[in-house]
Formats: C-alpha cells, sequence, structure tokens
C-alpha cells in the first residue's frame, strides 16, 4: 500500500481525488413506494422506502416520522456476522438520520395529514448487498434517489367515520427541499488524503472524514469520527472536492430520474 | 455569559475530580456548568479471543444514559470517542489485551458529546496510560442571529441552527474529531474551529491546573 | 414487545395505508381459464427467468436470480473455520443456511427482526442443499449460504434454493449435482406452477380437498429430489402429479442455469485465444 501512495496511485489504478464510476437504477423494487440501487464501484446499496400511517407525536403534532435504518448483513461482506446490526451499522443508522435531519432534505411537517391525528411514517430500509468500502456516501444516494422516486397515495380523512381513506389511484410524489451529498476520504498520517476508499483502504486508513454538501454549498455534515488529525488545507481540500461531487451526483440523479419517466 | 466575540472564548464553570472511584483502575467525573459525566478506565486486561487485535490493544467504550439503554445515538458517539481515544492513546504498547471505558451521563445539560470527551481524558490520564497528545472536546452552537456560543446550554443547543463538537488535540491544535449537526456555510466552520481551537487552551490550561494541584497534595 | 435499541425507532404503532383503500382493489383471481399474469393454468408454465453468477465482489460465489419481480440474491462465504466446534465437526463440514427478507420485499412492511418465517425457510433450504454438497470434502469447516429476497412476488423458497445452489457452484464449492427447484399452488382440480404472491396466498372459492402449496428441490443429473416441502391438503394422486409437474419446471430451469455458470466460469478463466 505505501508502495502505491509513493506513486501518487492506487491499488485500482485511480488517482487520489478519483470516484469510483458511480451507477443509478431506481424504482426497480415494485413492493416499495420508492426505491434505488447505487453502485459505487463494487460496493452496491438499496435503499427502499415504505409509508405507513401512524398518530403523531402529542410533542411534535404537525410533523410526520422519518425512520432510516442502514443493515450491514453477512451477506455483504464476511467481516459482518447474523444478529442484530453492530456499532458500524448502528452508526451509519445515525449517521444517516443526521443528515436528514440537518439538510432538511425532506420536512417532516410535509408529511402530516391531519394535525393531530394522522401523518406518514416513511421508513427508509437501507441495505448493503456488496461491501467495498465507503458506504456513508453510497447510502447517501440511494436514500436521495428513492426520495425522489417515492410516490404517496393520497389519504382523505372521512368526516363521520373518521377514518381513513387511501385512494391509491391518485398519487404524488414528495418535495425534496435539498439535495445532500456525500464525499468521503481516507487518511494516511496527515500527509495523504484518498477520496472514495476501498473496503482495503479504510482498514489501512488513520482517519476517516465524510463532508455532506447540499447544492447551495452549505455544509450538512462534516463527520469525522476520531483518528488522526486534520490541518485545515486539508480539510479545505475535502470541502471544495466534496461541493463539485454533489454537482455531479446530483445531475447523475436528475438524469436517471428523467430517464425512468421517458420509458413511461 | 457564554456568549462571545472574536477576542474572547467564554465557557461554563467547570470542574474536575480524578480518581474517585475505587474499583476502575483510572476514574475521573467532569462537570461542565450542569452537564456532568462520570467516567471509568479499565485496563489494560484480558482480552476476549474474539476481540484481539495481535499489535495493539482493544479499546471499548460504553456509554450509559442517564434513563434507559443506550440508543443507537450513543452508539454513535461512543464511536466518535473510541476513535478519538484510539490516536491518541498508545495502544502498540499493550499488545492482545483490553482496555474498557465507561462513560456514565450524570446530568444533561448539553455541551455532552464535549464533556464525555474531557472527562474520558482526564480518566485515561488518571489510569496512567501512555498517551501520544492529550485531546479536549469543544461544543460550538450557531445560534439563529449567526452568533458563535461556545459550551451551549442545553436551552442554547435547542435553539440554535447548528451545533458542532470538535475533539483538539493538545500539541498543534489541530481537529481530531468533528461531529456536527444543521447546516452552516465553510466561513462559519472555519470560524468555530478557531473559536474551538481558542477554547482548548483554556481546558488543558484547566487539565494542567488540576493535575498539579492534585499531585501537590499527594507529594 | 421489548424494544429495539440498535436501529432508529419509529412510532410504536403505524399501519399500512393498503387497510384503508377506499376502492378495494378486489383480489378476484380467476379460478379458471388463463392466470392473471396471462400464464396458463395446468401447464408448467414457469415465468422466464434471470440469472447471473458472482455480481458480490466480496463473497466467494454469489448468485442473482429473478422471476418476474421475484427478486433474490445469494453469496456464499467460506469453506472457513467454524466458529463453534462439535465433535460432527471433525469428519464432514458444516453448511449453514440464513435467508432474509429485505423490509421492503413484501407488499407489507416487515421487520428487521428475523421471524419465524424466515427461520422455517432457512431451514427448508438448508434440507434442501445438504445432499447436493460434498460436505465430506471440508472437515471441520463452515460454508455459510446468506440469501436476501429483496422482492417477493411468489415462490420464493424454490428460487432460493436454485439461486443458493447456483451460489455455492460459483465458490467451486465440491457438490455432487446442482439443485433446483420449483413450487406450485394446487387450487382443486387445477394447479398453477410457479405461482405469483397473490396465487400463493389467495383463498380459493373452491373450498374443500386438494388446496395447496408445493415446492421440489431436484437434483437433475442423479434423477433424486432433496427437498419437498408441501402445505394444505391433497390426495395421494394429486401430489403425485404435483411433483411431476415441479420437476418438470427444474428442467425449464436447468439450461438457464448451466449458462449462467458457463458464462461466469469463462468470464473467470476466459479460454486461451486461438491464434
Amino acid at each position: 500500500m505505501f508502495h502505491f501512495q509513493k506513486e501518487n496511485c492506487r491499488p485500482d489504478g485511480r488517482e487520489l481525488s478519483e470516484f469510483r464510476t458511480t451507477t443509478l437504477n431506481i424504482g426497480s423494487i415494485s413492493t416499495a413506494n420508492g426505491s434505488a440501487l447505487v453502485k459505487l464501484g463494487n460496493t452496491t446499496i438499496i435503499c427502499g422506502i415504505k409509508a405507513e400511517l401512524a398518530n403523531p407525536t402529542v410533542e411534535a403534532p404537525g410533523k410526520g416520522y422519518i425512520v432510516p435504518n442502514v443493515d450491514l448483513p453477512p451477506l455483504c461482506s464476511s467481516r459482518f456476522r447474523p444478529g442484530p446490526p453492530g456499532e458500524q451499522a448502528q452508526a451509519a443508522s445515525q449517521f444517516i438520520a443526521d443528515v436528514i435531519e440537518s439538510s432538511e432534505l425532506i420536512k417532516a411537517e410535509d408529511l402530516c395529514i391531519e394535525r393531530g391525528k394522522l401523518c406518514w411514517v416513511l421508513y427508509c430500509d437501507i441495505m448493503c448487498l456488496d461491501y467495498d468500502g465507503n458506504i456513508l456516501d453510497a447510502c447517501i444516494i440511494a436514500l436521495l434517489a428513492a426520495l425522489k422516486n417515492t410516490q404517496l397515495p393520497e389519504v382523505t380523512i372521512n368526516k363521520e367515520t373518521c377514518a381513513p381513506e387511501v385512494n391509491s389511484e391518485k398519487r404524488r410524489g414528495l418535495t425534496i427541499h435539498k439535495h445532500p451529498v456525500g464525499a468521503s476520504f481516507c487518511v494516511f498520517d496527515d500527509s495523504i488524503l484518498i477520496v472514495d476508499p476501498t473496503a482495503e483502504e479504510e482498514s489501512l486508513s488513520t482517519a476517516q472524514l465524510t463532508v455532506v454538501t447540499d447544492e447551495a454549498d452549505r455544509l450538512c455534515s462534516l463527520h469525522k469520527p476520531g483518528g488522526t488529525p486534520l490541518s485545515g488545507e486539508k480539510l479545505q481540500e475535502c470541502i471544495s472536492r466534496a461541493t463539485t461531487r454533489q454537482r455531479e451526483i446530483q445531475k447523475l440523479i436528475d438524469k436517471v430520474i428523467c430517464s425512468v419517466k421517458t420509458e413511461k | 455569559m457564554e456568549v462571545c466575540e472574536s477576542s474572547k472564548v467564554s465557557l461554563r464553570e467547570f470542574g474536575c475530580e480524578q480518581n474517585l472511584l475505587s474499583r476502575p483502575d483510572g476514574s475521573a467525573s467532569f462537570v461542565q456548568g450542569d452537564t456532568s459525566v462520570m467516567a471509568g478506565v479499565y485496563g489494560p486486561a484480558e482480552v476476549k479471543v474474539s476481540k484481539e487485535i495481535y499489535d495493539r490493544a482493544t479499546l471499548e467504550v460504553l456509554i450509559q444514559p442517564k434513563v434507559g439503554l443506550p440508543t443507537v445515538r450513543e452508539r454513535s458517539q461512543e464511536q466518535c470517542i473510541r476513535e478519538t481515544c484510539e490516536a491518541s492513546l498508545l495502544l502498540s504498547l499493550h499488545p492482545r489485551s483490553s482496555l474498557t471505558l465507561v462513560l456514565q451521563v450524570l446530568h444533561d445539560d448539553g455541551s455532552l458529546l464535549s464533556c464525555f470527551l474531557n472527562a474520558a481524558c482526564m480518566a485515561l490520564m488518571d489510569a496512567g496510560l501512555p498517551m501520544s497528545c492529550l485531546f479536549c472536546g469543544v461544543t460550538c452552537a450557531i445560534n439563529t442571529d449567526g452568533q458563535i456560543i461556545t459550551d451551549p446550554t442545553a436551552a442554547q443547543e435547542k435553539e440554535s441552527r447548528a451545533l458542532m463538537t470538535f475533539a483538539i488535540d493538545c500539541a498543534k491544535r489541530r481537529v481530531l474529531m468533528s461531529s456536527t449537526k444543521g447546516s452552516f456555510s465553510v466561513h462559519e466552520l472555519q470560524q468555530c474551529i478557531a473559536v474551538s481551537q481558542k477554547a482548548s487552551e483554556k481546558i488543558f490550561q484547566f487539565y494542567r491546573d488540576s493535575v498539579r494541584r492534585r499531585y501537590s497534595k499527594n507529594l | 414487545m421489548p424494544t429495539d435499541t440498535k436501529r432508529v425507532r419509529g412510532p410504536e404503532v403505524s399501519q399500512s395505508p393498503s387497510l384503508f383503500l377506499c376502492h378495494p382493489a378486489a383480489v378476484v383471481l380467476p379460478s379458471q381459464g388463463p392466470r392473471a399474469d396471462g400464464r396458463q393454468r395446468d401447464q408448467v408454465d414457469v415465468r422466464p427467468v434471470f440469472v447471473r453468477c458472482g455480481l458480490v465482489s466480496q463473497a466467494k460465489g454469489s448468485a442473482y436470480i429473478e422471476a418476474g419481480n421475484t427478486k433474490l440474491m445469494c453469496c456464499v462465504y467460506g469453506p472457513r473455520e467454524t466458529e463453534r466446534k462439535d465433535e460432527t465437526d471433525m469428519k464432514c463440514g458444516r453448511l449453514t443456511t440464513d435467508m432474509r427478507f429485505a423490509p421492503f420485499s413484501c407488499p407489507e412492511r416487515g421487520s428487521w427482526i428475523q421471524g419465524s418465517q424466515d427461520k422455517d425457510f432457512s431451514l427448508m433450504l438448508h434440507e434442501s442443499l445438504q445432499p447436493a454438497v460434498c460436505l465430506h470434502k471440508y472437515p471441520r469447516s463452515q460454508i455459510e449460504v446468506n440469501v436476501m429476497v429483496l422482492e417477493n412476488s411468489g415462490s420464493v423458497l424454490a428460487h432460493a434454493v436454485t439461486c443458493a445452489s447456483l451460489a455455492l457452484a460459483d465458490a467451486g464449492i465440491e457438490m455432487y449435482d446442482l439443485v433446483l427447484s420449483c413450487s406450485i399452488r394446487q387450487d382443486g382440480s387445477s394447479y398453477m406452477a410457479d405461482p405469483s404472491y397473490e396465487e400463493e396466498n389467495y383463498s380459493s372459492s373452491v373450498s374443500g380437498e386438494n388446496q395447496g402449496r408445493l415446492t421440489v428441490a431436484f437434483l437433475p443429473s442423479l434423477n433424486q429430489i432433496s427437498g419437498l416441502q408441501s402445505d394444505g391438503e391433497m390426495t395421494q394422486e394429486t401430489l403425485t402429479a404435483g411433483v411431476r409437474a415441479c420437476i418438470e419446471g427444474c428442467y425449464k430451469l436447468y439450461p438457464v442455469v448451466q449458462q449462467a455458470l458457463a458464462k461466469a466460469v469463462r468470464k473467470a478463466a476466459p479460454p486461451p485465444s486461438e491464434s
């Protein structure tokens, strides 16, 4: 590995600041309200969104729920054991939840059907099918694309019976307020910075960093769970790479959604 | 009171007591205003075979909330604290052994993650574990007027539009860990890092004073 | 119910919107004539399958199968050292199977926690695969088979067995034969091969005997049955006829599976170019 670094080249032939090929496929799961499959090199993430009805909480009567969960099943890599989610999966779930809240990707208020009585719950289940590093970036792309693909049926409340009525013929999409996109980096002893690490590079690195930005170039998250320190200039480098990445991904998502629409 | 201009940084009153528990190998309590955390360190001790790492010690961080069981949020904080400690501890000096750091929340009134970090650092020091540098945690909140508040209370956290916690090392004042909530511009981020670096000096001075006080008593 | 502290939690109760449909789409499946998707009744009219091997980079072997809307994938890890050591493992290896449904795979959202259905399926998968794997060649080691159902549109177990045997073959695990599987839904005097989710679960208007589901796992070149699972009530003759229909269905899959495997082998080790 260190031999590679001297040559400014990576084991898979990429340059230090080069992402792997990103492919996106949306709406492939017909049992979900919205779905997306993202491939980032070998890393494969699928996100399925299921909408259900529930009563809002007393503290927030005008808000719905968004419940994101990341699962790393033993299927995706030999490093994960069967059973309840491990620390990495839990930390990823929390990270995705924080990104949704910080970026205001969708507002919980939009999911309210009738104040204090009925609201939507969006279960965003994200699953890794092939673990080859940098799952956080892929998870955010999958989530964003799946939410953009989500269609909710129209719900009205019957005045007499007070029971909800669902009209599955009338469907509408969600309002996506922001388009946060992440860029992850690996640090090797504060000297070398690489983007979009593979599983091998992740395990050898001394620190990891994920920067999430939206289309207005505002930062939604600067997530660096420990590791070796990072200088200010390097940080600036990461942020500017993240903003260009945001543009690329937003373009990709728009293109894929457009092509799906024309197919129909 | 905590409102800061660019020149001066104000933190809540903080306090620390080391070696207050008899069972762990190192312990500390850290108080920032009304936020209070107790930390205990066990080890180096024998490690489970499944968790053994052949060239360094295995560090485990456990957060106990004030009530109830730890949730996903605690797990994510545990990860942040563990990786920060791993970066400053010289774990390769204790291969094939285990270190356990237990953090108990006594009261949460904002800036909890930074309090965890400070308590963790003091407890590791008390346990006499070899470290390459010390670290401290600083939380900054940006309120709706765009002002930066260091070491916010729970109420201030709630009103803020962005919240950032950094872990800063004592050697070069660089950022070891960063965890943020809410959206903010690059300029605001840089301001917050600068403010945190300034605030860290106060905390490191406090570390030094409290250790000096403790050992001057003992000797 | 104990609260799950290892996941982001939602509200305590939530209900699927399909319970409140104002014009409930009447699920009336024709009990005679062609089936809802245009396939023929009483014929081994299986859905065309798409299979692919070696998709997952991290696994020793993997396979993906798609039949209609049923989509599932399987990864094989191992052989590696067994975690639990009992005496039986000294001579022969252990095959472990784990089958899970993605929460979004069914019309109703499933829980992340493995239900009893998943465990039953895992067990049946194990029973169907074990006779085909040369476990005596792998002493003191275990081979892990993980199946993930991405979308459930019927006949999940049958396709899982086929997919798993393909993944095992892709992993280079020594086997006596491939395992192919097919299922039918018996409805009175007629049957439907490779049923869809609706066909599998609807309760027929034709009440009485000969209502049931049957899944057969079959070793094609040995001409042996390795697994048979049936529920419902069927007469002896119907059951035998059903098993025959399933075997016929398996033979229809055989060329597709063989081709996918040959393609994967060719990709992994391209034949020397003739020059």
